[in-house]
Formats: structure tokens, C-alpha cells, sequence
């Protein structure tokens, strides 16, 4: 049972990351961009996040209580990410580049962007790389919820993780209820669906396409951060990212585009990233970390066979908008 | 209109973009004395080579980038300790960076024998056959390649192969690991299962049995140097099995970090580590490259032969243990490693019989010692008391 709790721990901390990636990932293809720039803006969350802090705390000589650290943490990963996912949203949206194209730049920029800093930051650190203070640390350590962490079995396994899981989650719930029970959620579908017809709606196409993109961006910052303070500990390292962010637009495929079952593949892909720390098979590791692919291959297989409507990716994903064209 | 104007913007942005990089430094070679040397060429000691420290042209290939902290910042750092020992100037190196084994390392050595390199160090283990076919295309030029296995095979007079004897070292932070468990199980984040990796884990834990002859090790494999997701997770598994000394052979702080975060304690890697988890780490085994690299150049600039195959231990400074933490480590820690150290340092074999594979077989008799033919470290043995998990 032990081991059981353990791996259950150990697949929803390896499936966050994943998960705030899929939601941004899900928010932005909804709008009808592909922004394949995940990885990217995963990375400069990341720095983003874990820059503030640092610079915060070297700048002022403090150090920083766990709280503080954790809202600007999430204040400049979002920030950071909302960024990188504008600059695509002035190419793709307003001058109509070709999508995968500029997804695939926006993911080389954020790589750059997320080493060089870390790079140039650390140098200039008195200890020799980006690191906060121990109390700043302590904001993303795993929360003790009284009561609720004592109960048997359930309180390890649902209440006994650092705050960012529980972000993430809320947002898995929220971003399911903006896309299926409000209006403006039924917009931006509508826009992903049709443009053509949402614009014929009176729905502003530019401004739903901007702003799910952008907000969509900032919650894949948050998954980069989540690897840079949880992951890491609050230290940069290089290259921490390391193919997260393309993880992310699988699950995307592997969830049919539903916040609900994002939900379940992060947690899914993340028990098989950490399944041959904990059962133990005998078979040889390398086929282990291909799991998550195969899944995303069958998932891939049997949709397409049984063709329902509500798996499929929004009609207009991909492609870019010219009123003029109508 | 609109688009003209969104496109200004755009552009503007992008320049605005450029000129913030333009003037901010290069990641080059901190504190260097470039230009400032005055030049003594009339007293020169040219040897044989024509070479001099004021002339000769030094190319370094890395795997990976200085920013790991680990394994690729105690390189550079090495170079850069040389660079300032001899007063070379910045002019006279050039780093290549996260150049992968294959394609972008024949290109790196190509571009550096271009360039007029005189010699040309390559640190992973991968670049070892595209330096050995480089070294015999180009007989002019010295190839040196750390960790690598090829050049005593190969016998040829400008292809070197050099190492240091980080077993010893990994011995003595075994010690502080054995002292600290308290649950006797100590853990391992290993890389590959190569024998470099396998020689380093069993010194480590032969160094915790040699001070408690309870402890166990569990071992698992990431099949990567540097992924610092891998790297934690794994840490965080070995302690969900109930380690409580977690060491490592990666590049990054991440299992370090881990540990502090479940309360429990470690042992770093390659560089000091205790910046990074200040309340886990005991302390950090780690190499000095300089001493190679110095010891290299003087050679060339004096026109003699290096040695084929180099390797050097704690007596000649090549391997090193940081300070221990006193935070961390329990008393009499710094005592038990003093002893143990000097009988290293006097020239004591780690590998002597009897050794035990964790099947029952004998590995090694009663007294018989286990003879390194070359730099590169070749014991494959997983010893009793060690668990691999796969």
C-alpha cells in the first residue's frame, strides 16, 4: 500500500507540469492556433518565475517568506509566458504567418531565452548559479492540510502536496467550466470551430484568438515554473525543460482537447515516467519511457477510427483567419 | 493601416529586442588576464615544439554548457585556472559548447584545426572516436580526451587519453554517507550503466561499509548525464524506498535538492554542492581539472611527448573532496576521512579481494587486487550489498 501511495505521489508531481502545459496548450488550439511554442514558453516561465525571486532577493539583500515567493513566482512565470504567446499572436493573428512555422521559432526563442539568462544570472550570482533562500523554498514544499492530511490513506493521497498541484487542478476545473458552461467560453469554440461564423456572430475573432493565446501561454509558464521551484528545488538548471513542453501538446491530442481528461492523461503520463522507479518489471528502462508516446499513438488510432465528433480537434485549428476570404 | 502600424510595432520591438542583447557580456572566460601580459618575447623559452605560452592555440569541445554547475563547469573552470596560470590570453582558446557526439563534433574539431589550434581537448566520452579519426588525419595537431579509452589501443604520438582517479575521492564522501544513514539504506542516482558510473557508485559505497558494516545501497539508472527531472524523480524514489543518503552521478544539483526537501541528506558531484542544499549535503567529490591541463601545455611548449594514457589521484590534486558541511555531517566524520585518506594518498587499492558479486559469485580472492590497465576505469561488477533497480 505504501508503495502504491508513493507512486500515486510521484505520478501527480511528474504529471503538473504536464497538465498546466496541456490546459494553456488546450486554451490557445481552442482559439484555433496551434502554438507549437510550448516548450518554449515552458522555458521562459521557468526562468521568469525563478528570476524574480532570485533577483528579488539578491537585489534587496532579504530573504523572501514562502508566500511572497510563491505569487510572484506565478505572477512572472505567467507574465513571461503571456509574452512569448503575444509575439506569436502578432504573427499568427495579425500577420497571418504560417502557424507550426512560428510555434516551432516561439519554441527555439524560449530555449534561448530560458539558458542564456540562467546562464547569465548564475554567473553573476555570488554562489555561482540562480538559487533562492530556503525560506522562499518553503512556499512550494508540500503543504500539511491539519486534519485533512492525517486521514488514512486519502490524506497522503490527496492532501499532502505543494500548492501548485492544486492550482493546477483548480484550474483543470475552471478552464472545463469557462469552455462548456458560459457564453464566452461557447464563443471561443465557436471561434476555433468557425471563425467565419463566430465573425458573422458579431464575436470579435482578433480579440478571442489574442486573448485565449495569451492566457493560454501564461498557464504554460506556470508549468515551466513548476519545474524550475518544485522540481529543481528553486536552483536553475540547464536545459531543465527538457521536452515537457512537447509531452504537453501530446496529451493534448491524448485528451481530445478536454480539460476533464487533461486531467487524467497528465496523470496518466506522469505515472509512466516514474512507473519503473516504483513496479519494477524486469523489462529494459528504455521501453518504459516509451509508454507515453504509445498510449498517445493508440489514443491517436482509436479516435480516428470511431470518429466522434466532440474528440476531434476544432475545425479550425491551424489554419489562419482572412475576413476577406469569407 | 492597422497592419502597417502592427507591423512598426513589431519591428520596432525586434530592434529593441537586438540593442538589449548587443551590449550585455559574452559568456566568456571570467577574470582572464587578456591583454594586460606584457609580452616577453625575447626571453620566450621555445622549444623544439616552436611553441610558446604567448602563441600556442588551445580548442575545448564540451558536451555539455559551464551553466550545469557540474560536470562541464569544473571543465571550464579547469581551463580557465590554466588560462590564468600561464597567462594565456582569451585569444589564444576557444570553447565549443553543447557539441554532441557525431556530426557537431567532427564539425567543432574541423572548425578548431581551421582556426590554428595547436591542440585540442575534447571532455565526453563520446567524442572518442571522432578525435582518434581526427588525430590520425591531422598528425600536426595534439588531441587530449578526457574519460575516454582509445588512445593506449591506438599508440598514436598525438592522440592522448587523461582521467582522474575519482574512485578515491568517492571512497572518502562514502565515509560521511555511512556515518550520516541512519536507516542504513543509502541511495544512488546513477547515469549510464557504463563502468565509469559502476567503479564510482562501488567506491562510494565501499566507503560507507568501511565505517558501518550495516549499510546497503539501492541503484538506479537514469540513461542520461543531465536531465534534472529524471535526476529528482529518481532521488525521490530512493527515498520512498527508505534511503536516506542519496548520491549521485549526474551533472546537475536536482537530486541534491530533492533530498533537502524530504529532510534527508546527500552527497554531491563534480562541484561543490552545497550552495544548492545547504541543510542535505554532506559534501561534494569533485575533480580539478588544471592540474592536467597545466601539466599538458607545459609538456607541448617544452616540445616533449605527453603521456599516452594519463591518470592522476587525490596526491596529485587531480580529485579533491569540498570542505564537509558542518551542518550535515556527524562528528568524527572529518577524523575517519583524514585516516582513510592517508592511507589513498600513501597508495592503497580500493578493489581488493575478497569481493563478492550480488549473485554469490567471487569476484576477486582473498588479497587479490584489481589492476586498472588505462585511465578509464573498467570494473563492471555489481558488489554484494547493492540493489540495481530497473
Amino acid at each position: 500500500m505504501d508503495t502504491f501511495i508513493n507512486f500515486f505521489n510521484a505520478a501527480v508531481l511528474a504529471g503538473t507540469p504536464l497538465l498546466f502545459g496541456t490546459l494553456g496548450e488546450i486554451l490557445t488550439e481552442k482559439s484555433g492556433n496551434l502554438n507549437l511554442g510550448v516548450e518554449g514558453m515552458m522555458f521562459m516561465g521557468a526562468l521568469s518565475g525563478l528570476a524574480a525571486v532570485f533577483l528579488l532577493e539578491v537585489g534587496l539583500g532579504v530573504e523572501m517568506s514562502g508566500i511572497m515567493a510563491v505569487l510572484l513566482a506565478i505572477i512572472f512565470a505567467f507574465l513571461a509566458g503571456a509574452f512569448g504567446a503575444f509575439l506569436y499572436s502578432v504573427l499568427v493573428v495579425s500577420l497571418r504567418t504560417q502557424q507550426n512555422v512560428t510555434g516551432l521559432a516561439l519554441t527555439i526563442f524560449g530555449i534561448g531565452f530560458g539558458n542564456f539568462f540562467g546562464e547569465f544570472f548564475g554567473r553573476n550570482s555570488p554562489v555561482g548559479f540562480v538559487t533562492i533562500s530556503l525560506s522562499a523554498r518553503q512556499g512550494f514544499a508540500n503543504l500539511n492540510i491539519p486534519l485533512l492530511s492525517d486521514i488514512p490513506i486519502l490524506g497522503p493521497m490527496l492532501f499532502n502536496y505543494n500548492i501548485l498541484v492544486y492550482l493546477a487542478v483548480a484550474l483543470a476545473v475552471g478552464l472545463a467550466f469557462f469552455l462548456n458552461r458560459t457564453r464566452w467560453g461557447l464563443n471561443l469554440r465557436a471561434v476555433g470551430e468557425s471563425p467565419a461564423t463566430a465573425d458573422a456572430a458579431s464575436i470579435n475573432v482578433t480579440r478571442y484568438k489574442y486573448l485565449a493565446t495569451c492566457i493560454g501561454g501564461g498557464i504554460c509558464g506556470l508549468g515551466g515554473m513548476y519545474i524550475s521551484m518544485v522540481t529543481t528545488s528553486g536552483v536553475w538548471v540547464h536545459n531543465s525543460v527538457q521536452g515537457f513542453g512537447w509531452i504537453a501538446v501530446a496529451l493534448v491530442i491524448f485528451a481530445t482537447w478536454s480539460p476533464s481528461r487533461a486531467f487524467i492523461g497528465a496523470l496518466v503520463f506522469g505515472g509512466f515516467t516514474v512507473m519503473r522507479f516504483y513496479l519494477p518489471l524486469g523489462i529494459p528502462m528504455q521501453i518504459y519511457d516509451k509508454f507515453p508516446y504509445l498510449a498517445t499513438i493508440l489514443v491517436l488510432i482509436v479516435t480516428s477510427i470511431r470518429q466522434i465528433k466532440e474528440h476531434s480537434p476544432p475545425a479550425h485549428v491551424g489554419v489562419n483567419y482572412f475576413r476577406e476570404e469569407r | 493601416m492597422k497592419r502597417k502600424l502592427i507591423l512598426l510595432v513589431v519591428a520596432l520591438t525586434i530592434l529593441g529586442l537586438l540593442a538589449a542583447c548587443g551590449p550585455s557580456p559574452a559568456p566568456a572566460a571570467p577574470a582572464a588576464p587578456a591583454g594586460d601580459a606584457p609580452a616577453p618575447a625575447a626571453d620566450a623559452p621555445a622549444g623544439d615544439s616552436g611553441l610558446t605560452f604567448e602563441t600556442i592555440r588551445l580548442a575545448f569541445i564540451h558536451v555539455g554548457d559551464a551553466a550545469d554547475m557540474g560536470y562541464t563547469y569544473r571543465q571550464h573552470r579547469g581551463t580557465t585556472d590554466m588560462m590564468i596560470h600561464h597567462r594565456i590570453g582569451e585569444d589564444q582558446v576557444r570553447n565549443f559548447f553543447n557539441i554532441a557526439p557525431g556530426g557537431p563534433a567532427d564539425t567543432a574539431i574541423l572548425e578548431a584545426i581551421e582556426w590554428g589550434a595547436d591542440a585540442i581537448f575534447a571532455t565526453s566520452f563520446g567524442h572518442g572516436p571522432h578525435m582518434l579519426e581526427a588525430a590520425r588525419e591531422f598528425p600536426d595537431v595534439q588531441f587530449f580526451h578526457a574519460t575516454g579509452d582509445l588512445a593506449l589501443d591506438n599508440n598514436l604520438p598525438n592522440f592522448h587519453n587523461y582521467f582522474g582517479n575519482m574512485s578515491q575521492a568517492r571512497y572518502l564522501s562514502g565515509i560521511a554517507a555511512g556515518l550520516r544513514t541512519e536507516t542504513n539504506v543509502l541511495g544512488f542516482v546513477a547515469a549510464h550503466p557504463f563502468a565509469e558510473v559502476i567503479t564510482g557508485f562501488t567506491a562510494f559505497y565501499k566507503g560507507a561499509l568501511s565505517v558501518n558494516p550495516d549499510v546497503t545501497m539501492y541503484v538506479m539508472f537514469m540513461n542520461a548525464w543531465n536531465n534534472p527531472t529524471l535526476e529528482s524523480q529518481i532521488a525521490q524514489a530512493l527515498i520512498d524506498r527508505g534511503a536516506d543518503v542519496i548520491g549521485q552521478h549526474a551533472d546537475s544539483p536536482a537530486a541534491q535538492t530533492t533530498a533537502q526537501a524530504n529532510g534527508v541528506w546527500s552527497v554531491g558531484y563534480n562541484n561543490n554542492m552545497i550552495p544548492a542544499a545547504p541543510d542535505a549535503v554532506l559534501v561534494s567529490p569533485m575533480f580539478d581539472w588544471s592540474v592536467y591541463l597545466n601539466h599538458a601545455v607545459e609538456l607541448l611548449v617544452a616540445g616533449q611527448d605527453v603521456q599516452t594514457d594519463f591518470l592522476a589521484g587525490m596526491n596529485e590534486g587531480m580529485v579533491l573532496l569540498s570542505a564537509l558541511n558542518p551542518n550535515t555531517v556527524v562528528d568524527g566524520t572529518a577524523e575517519a576521512i583524514a585516516a582513510a585518506e592517508g592511507d589513498i594518498r600513501a597508495g592503497r587499492n580500493l578493489f581488493v579481494g575478497p569481493i563478492y558479486d550480488n549473485e554469490g559469485n567471487q569476484i576477486l580472492a582473498d588479497g587479490e587486487e584489481w589492476i586498472e590497465r588505462q585511465s578509464a576505469p573498467s570494473w563492471n561488477h555489481i558488489i554484494q550489498g547493492i540493489t540495481v533497480i530497473e
